[in-house]
């Protein structure tokens, strides 16, 4: 790779305005080099001559430019099973309460966001498949969104490495998977088409309320990269999202109570998670 | 298997353009879930702001007014800025907090305002912008809340700065808090929170002992 072009203070600040003004990410001048060395990857992929050359043509959205510049500023680190104790509440508590508010064999709906390259989803549909006694009974629609498209695609496809299964035993990988060359597995046709995958950016009011509404979301690990004004507007968005009565579940080190008052705190024995105030 | 798939937004009611009469009339007249939806896009419509303002002074609902106070926050112009100074003064604390997040969210744009309000002669509006100064970046911070400290004539006030300052503040806030505490050596509790606060700017200034 070739040097980094330094970009100006004003070239810096004109670039993560462009960025925070289309996913709410917050990048100061602490995180410069993690920015710079996007955009040259970025430049280098479009061969743009300089660094007013690639923003020019990031500004028109030149050949779908701005999805490109956003996903390569998406982290995809995740893996099957993380926050264990949070699948445990769903199955032990989040839905017992959620179907007390349903016709038996109702719908229950599940909301991953972002769900990154699909190893959330997945891990809820085989969570309820193996934890939740009354997972026939009920229609259970699961559905991933994520701003990158690229990470929406690797999740529709639903082939893994060996460090995103390291969590899951051996039966369970033998249950749902089939290998897939030496190192990836694939995920079973029949669970890869009970998951729904969808683009979305959760600051983004339009496409969030086309989603309709869900009995759980999922929203881990997302929020702590946004500042004030778009942690707000999210919580705003989920408060929509979520059905009255309905839980949300963040990420351990997130709190919802210091970013909005719309949701109530809910304590349970695996987890504590936020609820959208019953009507 | 028993989970479904269904094609994304099966569920979904759509989302017309926002009409701006048809959501400043449902912000002034709607029913809740009505102003919510309203609250959500007004501040950003024509005139918009304006009419925000006028329904976070009528509102009762706190999650409308949360709303109304995220669109001001949104938009983050010097108006916007205008229209949440006053409900720092509200009798009701949700409403208090709501204005105080509100400016927070808007980050540099309310700045030049929340420095101001270090004058305003109401003691409990002095206080709270002590507590939206220490959110500001400390080089901008700290030189605001020493001239407070310097002249202020309110213990309950000195000691909001005095948190603040230990949070943010560096060797060169020691004389300051050292001419306040000579100031109110009749108040012991501020002497005391100025103690635990050159305490903790030494501490930190000098690095944990061996």
């Amino acid at each position: 790779m070739p040097e980094f072009p330094t970009l100006s203070e004003d070239e810096y600040r004109r670039l993560c305005e462009f960025l925070y003004r289309r996913t709410g990410m917050v990048f100061t001048e602490a995180k410069r080099y993690y920015v710079e060395r996007r955009v040259v990857e970025r430049m280098l992929a479009v061969k743009a001559t300089s660094f007013e050359d690639y923003f020019a043509r990031l500004r028109v959205d030149l050949r779908g430019e701005i999805e490109q510049f956003v996903n390569a500023f998406t982290v995809n680190e995740t893996y099957f099973y993380r926050e264990e104790h949070q699948l445990a509440c769903l199955s032990s508590d989040l839905l017992a309460a959620r179907v007390k508010a349903k016709a038996h064999g109702g719908q229950i709906r599940i909301w991953s966001v972002p769900c990154s390259t699909g190893e959330e989803p997945y891990s809820i549909a085989i969570w309820l498949l193996e934890n939740w006694p009354l997972v026939d009974q009920y229609d259970i629609e699961i559905v991933g969104s994520d701003i990158d498209t690229d990470a929406v695609a690797l999740a529709r496809a639903g082939v893994f490495a060996k460090r995103a299964l390291m969590r899951l035993s051996p039966y369970l990988v033998d249950k749902y998977f089939v290998a897939d060359g030496s190192e990836t597995w694939k995920i079973i046709d029949d669970l890869r088409q009970s998951v729904t995958f969808t683009a979305a950016n959760i600051i983004d009011q339009v496409a969030t309320r086309a989603h309709g509404q869900f009995d759980v979301i999922f929203c881990r690990n997302v929020l702590i990269y946004f500042d004030d004004t778009s942690r707000r507007v999210a919580a705003e968005n989920l408060y929509e999202n979520l059905l009255p009565g309905g839980y949300i579940c963040l990420g351990h080190t997130e709190s919802m109570s210091r970013i909005s008052p719309l949701f109530d705190v809910a304590r349970f024995a695996d987890a504590i998670v936020y609820q959208r105030p019953p009507v | 298997m028993p989970l479904i798939r269904k094609p994304a937004g099966a569920s979904s009611a759509g989302v017309p353009a926002p009409n701006s009469a048809a959501v400043l009339l449902a912000l002034a007249s709607g029913t809740d879930d009505e102003r919510w939806a309203a609250a959500r896009s007004a501040a950003e419509l024509p005139g918009g702001v304006a009419a925000v303002g006028e329904a976070l002074a009528r509102e009762k609902s706190p999650r409308v007014r949360e709303a109304l106070f995220t669109g001001l926050a949104r938009v983050a112009t010097p108006q916007s800025v205008e229209v949440v100074l006053p409900f720092l003064r509200s009798d009701d604390a949700l409403v208090r907090t709501g204005a105080s997040d509100a400016l927070t969210a808007m980050r540099s744009v309310a700045w030049p305002a929340i420095a101001a309000l270090l004058r305003d002669p109401d003691t409990d509006v002095r206080i709270l912008a002590c507590s939206l100064v220490h959110d500001m970046p400390g080089e901008t911070a700290l030189p605001l809340l020493c001239d407070l400290l310097d002249s202020e004539p309110e213990p309950n006030v000195c000691a909001a700065a005095v948190d603040a300052i230990a949070e943010i503040g560096g060797a060169e806030a020691l004389p300051v808090l050292a001419r306040c505490k000579e100031r109110f050596a009749a108040t012991p509790f501020l002497e005391f929170a100025i103690k635990v606060a050159m305490d903790r700017i030494r501490s930190q200034v000098t690095g944990p002992r061996a």
